[in-house]
């Protein structure tokens, strides 16, 4: 099963801790850990790393012979990491991964680091469409992307319901973004689908 | 949402322009202390519920520790605004874990939303328990949850959800999973047209079919018609293709829930699923220029070598996949060569021979100085399970070179391989101590205690070796820097056996004492306190060096350490005792042999694997770690006959116990062997719904004994009906399940239980359908052998979705009779063979009631039906008795061969009785054809 989901930017901040099975230490230490492993390797190795250091944290104490594997993938300033154990197959997560970005980059259209920031409930909802309790719920983004409306509309009507006078300010849509300052990560997933994405 | 709470953009946009950390820890002290406050005046409305617990979660997310907001997230969950709900439930989830107190408060809200009748609620629920519930949510809502999954109203969405929920519950608490009873509704499921269900249902199925091999049997063939249609019949939805390939996913789940069964006997799966294999392996010939398609063939092609090694390691499938990885082991793209070595020490973990393997075996160990730590790991892997005796001094030679130069984090386990490497596949003592020693040398940090403790043990038991080992040890302490572990061998061997070279030139007693002593300064307390039990061993065997000895006890009197100083205190007293004491020289025997012991392994292979998850489908290390545990109480190692060779047969087997108890050190060898090593399992026919009955069923089915076609059942829904045609011990039936109702009966499902699959065998001559549609009828084909006698007829268990889940169970008209064949014979020939079997046991005689046909005659016509289509050949003129029947029949069996049977039937109009009479040369079959016979013609009882 999955145990854990992470995102963290370049400089070790995580956007996202989703963890599956119960941490042993807190959740920094571990993002830490991950961010130690994974920010030294070049892209030119391989996406998958054996983590026994993590076995302390993420680890089960009635299994101590349970591998840990971690599994990531980079896109510009985003790492998504997710920590697996051996149930799964790790080329699979990786088209995971893949999955996950095309659903957010689906639902914010052409996704960014702040929309990680500042929509983190809906992040984690889309997070829930793919992942549930550790293991696949759905891989087809179509599907993904639908249910992730289905949610959206439901707020947007319970929000009008009890907002009359809102005029649709704010109504709680996916996708809008508080403005500002943006670096669009987008461009860059439509080029990580085809050649030469990691 | 985040944006229409704007006290929640502020904060987070606050936090985002804090410029050092101090700033931010700040900012969010604040902010928190703003909740509490708010908190504990109370008399919030929703809204700002839901905006403070927002503000909490995105703390949390932080990284923070929050303790605040649980109680409001609670009350948010039971809001009627999807907006707070929502947020509810995310903190729930976030912030709670399943052992939290708060989760008792939200069980009834839970409960709610899983009854709801919107779907978003269900939803929200679902995904709470999935992401929280422990035992307790499980005794409570384990029921709602299964009602979700299987309910013909849930929306695809909902079952995906519920069936991942229902899985959760099942592993945090089994017990209140009625795992058995819910099986075939649950792999019904298998068939559901949405993909993303099936692949759902899957993950639940995996994970109870490993503890619940049996009653899920049926998910094999699900999953074989399953992988057939998505590879070859490329039947799916456009939108589950990723990259082009079919829901890789779902392939590479289907493929490793078959790895949990053992392979099936089925000719027919077994051919489906080899093309399955094969067109994935093909599938991958030509590569792509696109990375996430190359990535998910890769996936699919990875878990279907895994499934075909399980299957048979010797089938060509196998072989191509040697080839197939040969080539990834040597690929351009790491992810490839990492996961072609994995797979690769899969292969070598069950192969029967290493040949393909130790090819490639230059480019494995290149692999060992690839720049990726996670390829070297991969590679070390690979070469412990694909060392053997032949290869073993080449590889722990390499590995030796290689541990040198490994990573701080790897040698550890480096060492405990290369122990367990040469112990079990040495060649000669002398290799063995040479590597052993060598190691101690290379790595000293990283080698336990174990690892010289054996190699003590070892020399302790082996005579021959003795000799060697001190001289070896001896060139080893002369090195500049040596390991306290090898002062600590080389205390222990010179102690015992340093009189053996003590005659040879540069071995002098004094030789030996100052070279151990000159390292005693570098150690710690307990190398000491050893050398010490060294020193006084040479009291007794070196006069020579006695003073300078007992000058090191004299010493030795005075160290603060207690343990020391009483060693010291004892041994200078023994010492200073006279020349001629033999006390001393009892003291001092030389070790005996140290006695067999229980190896550490087997405790950790019989450690019983009582939990729910996943379990791996080999373990790293070769053939043998796989084979089961059985075979690891087994003496495997060569070693013993070395040692049986050179020295007394109780030291073999003590250096034999030896070894073993190292092998099960510590490692990964600990993982239990699969439990797929169970026993094959035998169809229970317990587990299927009891046998269909009625007065209908009875009619048709003894019709069916005496006819070749007729209708087996029919209800409101379904008509089954047979034809079959037998010759000799071969026959065919076709059944005919015609579908009665106006809509399709899905997840059509048929198994055939037989009896003794010793004595009679059935199967499908392909994959049975698995929707009939609407007023349609669909044939299957089975082929009936019958290889001994057999007296129970097979069943038939037809499953099928049609709006719930209906099984029924029928017996087949497959009937020893079936097999019959007549044989025309003359009177004499007849009472001939009639006298020459004589009576019972092999005749069978029953007298039993017939009725009367309308005219009050016995009903001729009816009894030679009977005996006719039994397969008898009706033998004309034999009987005096026009009345009476006589025949005659061979039974034909593909094992015990043929067997004759002779049959005579004399009806009585006048007392509505008639008797029946059947001598065989076998008792078996003259009871059976008797009842056989008897059983359509006995009148009804009134």
């Amino acid at each position: 099963m999955i145990h854990a989901v992470l995102i963290f930017n370049t400089s070790g901040v995580p956007r996202l801790t989703k963890f599956y099975s119960p941490l042993q230490q807190s959740s920094q230490v571990l993002v830490k850990k991950i961010f130690s492993l994974i920010s030294t390797r070049p892209a030119s190795l391989c996406n998958f790393l054996d983590a026994p250091e993590l076995e302390e944290c993420l680890g089960r104490k009635d299994k101590p012979d349970e591998k840990l594997r971690v599994v990531y993938r980079s896109y510009a300033t985003l790492h998504f990491v997710f920590v697996v154990d051996s149930a799964e197959s790790e080329l699979g997560i990786l088209d995971l991964i893949q999955v996950f970005v095309e659903s957010l980059d689906r639902a914010f259209e052409n996704v960014c680091e702040l929309d990680l920031v500042f929509h983190f409930d809906e992040v984690h909802h889309i997070l829930g469409e793919i992942i549930q309790g550790g293991l696949v719920l759905e891989t087809n983004v179509d599907e993904i992307d639908s249910q992730v409306q289905v949610a959206a509309q439901a707020r947007k009507t319970s929000f009008a319901s009890a907002n009359p006078l809102s005029l649709g300010v704010g109504s709680g849509g996916v996708g809008q973004r508080g403005g500002g300052l943006q670096t669009p990560l987008g461009w860059l997933t439509g080029k990580l689908a085809g050649v030469g994405a990691r | 949402m985040a944006n229409s709470m704007r006290g929640l953009t502020q904060f987070i946009a606050d936090i985002r322009g804090a410029r050092v950390r101090e700033l931010e820890e700040k900012r969010i002290n604040k902010e928190m202390a703003n909740i509490r406050k708010r908190f504990k005046d109370g008399n919030l409305d929703g809204y700002q519920k839901k905006k403070y617990v927002a503000k909490i979660v995105f703390t949390y997310i932080l990284g923070y520790k929050v303790d605040i907001g649980h109680m409001e997230a609670v009350n948010l969950i039971s809001s009627n605004k999807y907006s707070e709900k929502q947020i509810g439930y995310l903190a729930v989830t976030l912030l709670m874990h399943e052992n939290s107190d708060f989760l008792r408060l939200v069980v009834n809200s839970i409960r709610k939303d899983l009854d709801d009748n919107n779907e978003i609620n269900n939803c929200l629920a679902l995904h709470a328990i999935a992401n929280v519930g422990g035992s307790e949510m499980a005794e409570a809502l384990v029921e709602d949850v299964h009602r979700l999954l299987i309910s013909p109203t849930s929306q695809t969405f909902v079952k995906k959800k519920a069936a991942l929920t229902l899985l959760r519950l099942y592993r945090k608490h089994p017990d209140v999973f009625p795992a058995e009873e819910w099986a075939l509704r649950i792999v019904a499921i298998m068939d559901d047209p949405d993909l993303g269900v099936v692949i759902c249902v899957t993950s639940l199925i995996m994970a109870v079919a490993q503890d619940h091999l049996e009653p899920y049997a049926v998910c094999y063939q699900k999953a074989v018609d399953r992988l057939h249609r998505l590879v070859i019949e490329h039947e799916y939805s456009a939108t589950y293709a990723y990259y082009k390939v079919p829901s890789p996913w779902l392939q590479v789940k289907l493929l490793r829930l078959l790895q949990y069964y053992p392979p099936s006997d089925d000719p027919t799966i077994r051919s489906v699923l080899h093309n399955v294999l094969q067109t994935v392996m093909n599938n991958c010939a030509e590569p792509s220029r696109n990375v996430q398609h190359n990535n998910a063939q890769h996936a699919i092609l990875f878990e279907a070598i895994s499934l075909a090694i399980h299957l048979d390691t010797s089938s060509p499938l196998v072989s191509t996949a040697a080839v197939l990885l040969a080539r990834f082991i040597s690929s351009k793209e790491t992810n490839v060569r990492y996961l072609g070595l994995d797979t690769m020490a899969h292969l070598a973990a069950r192969a029967d021979s290493l040949e393909p393997i130790k090819k490639h075996q230059g480019t494995i160990i290149l692999s060992l100085r690839d720049r990726d730590i996670s390829v070297r790991r991969r590679a070390l892997d690979l070469l412990y399970s694909m060392c053997d005796i032949d290869n073993s001094e080449l590889i722990v030679g390499e590995l030796l070179r290689y541990l040198k130069v490994a990573d701080y984090g790897l040698r550890e386990e480096m060492v405990l391989k290369i122990a367990i490497l040469t112990e079990k596949y040495a060649n000669s003592y002398k290799w063995y101590v040479d590597t052993i020693l060598e190691l101690i040398s290379a790595a000293g940090d990283h080698v336990g205690d174990e690892v010289w403790y054996r190699v003590v043990q070892i020399v302790t038991n082996t005579e021959d070796l003795q000799l060697y080992a001190a001289k070896v040890v001896f060139e080893y302490l002369k090195g500049p820097s040596t390991h306290e572990s090898l002062v600590k061998v080389g205390g222990y061997i010179l102690g015992e056996y340093g009189h053996l070279v003590a005659n040879e030139p540069g071995y002098s007693p004094l030789d030996q004492f100052q070279l151990l002593h000159a390292k005693s300064q570098f150690c710690g307390a307990p190398t000491r306190a050893l050398l010490l039990s060294t020193y006084i061993k040479w009291v007794n065997v070196f006069p020579e060096i006695k003073p300078q000895l007992l000058n090191v006890f004299e010493r030795y009197r005075h160290v603060l350490d207690s343990e020391l100083q009483q060693r010291a205190c004892e041994f200078y007293a023994l010492a200073s005792r006279p020349d001629d004491d033999e006390l001393l020289q009892n003291v001092c025997e030389e070790m005996p042999p140290f006695p067999p012991r229980q190896s550490a392994l087997l405790g950790r292979l019989n450690k019983k694997q009582g939990d729910t998850e996943d379990k791996r489908t080999w373990v790293i290390g070769g053939k043998e770690a796989n084979v089961d545990h059985e075979a690891t109480k087994r003496p495997t190692l060569k070693m013993e006959k070395l040692a049986n060779g050179s020295t007394g047969g109780s030291t073999g087997a003590g250096a034999n116990e030896h070894i073993n108890s190292l092998v099960g050190l510590d490692l990964t060898l600990t993982s239990s062997p699969t439990q797929m090593k169970a026993p094959l399992l035998a169809p229970h026919l317990s587990l299927a719904p009891p046998v269909a009955v009625g007065p209908n069923v009875e009619r048709w089915f003894d019709k069916l004994t005496y006819h070749g076609e007729g209708v087996l059942y029919e209800d409101v829904q379904i008509q089954i009906g047979v034809k079959s045609r037998y010759h000799g011990h071969i026959g065919q039936l076709a059944i005919y399940v015609g579908n009665k109702v106006s809509a399709p009966l899905t997840s059509f499902t048929t198994t055939v239980q037989v009896g003794d699959p010793e004595a009679l065998s059935v199967t499908f001559a392909k994959m049975p359908p698995t929707t009939i549609s609407s007023r349609t009828q669909t044939q299957l084909l089975l082929h009936v052998e019958c290889k001994k006698f057999f007296a129970t007829s097979p069943t038939m268990t037809v499953s099928f979705l049609a709006g719930s889940h209906q099984a029924l169970t029928i017996r087949l008209p497959i009937i020893i009779t079936k097999f019959f064949e007549g044989v025309k014979l003359g009177q004499s020939e007849f009472f001939e063979r009639w006298k020459l079997i004589g009576g019972p046991p092999r005749e069978s005689q029953a007298i039993f009631p017939i009725t009367l046909n309308a005219a009050g005659h016995v009903d001729l016509q009816k009894q030679e039906q009977v005996v006719s289509g039994q397969g008898f050949a009706i033998l004309q003129g034999v009987d005096p008795n026009p009345h009476n029947i006589v025949a005659a029949g061979v039974l034909h069996t593909a094992v015990d061969g043929k067997v004759g049977c002779l049959m005579r039937l004399e009806p009585n109009k006048e007392a509505k009785l008639s008797r029946i009479t059947v001598r065989s040369t076998s008792e078996d079959v003259a009871g059976e054809v008797q009842k056989l016979v008897q059983k359509p013609l006995k009148a009804a009882e009134s």
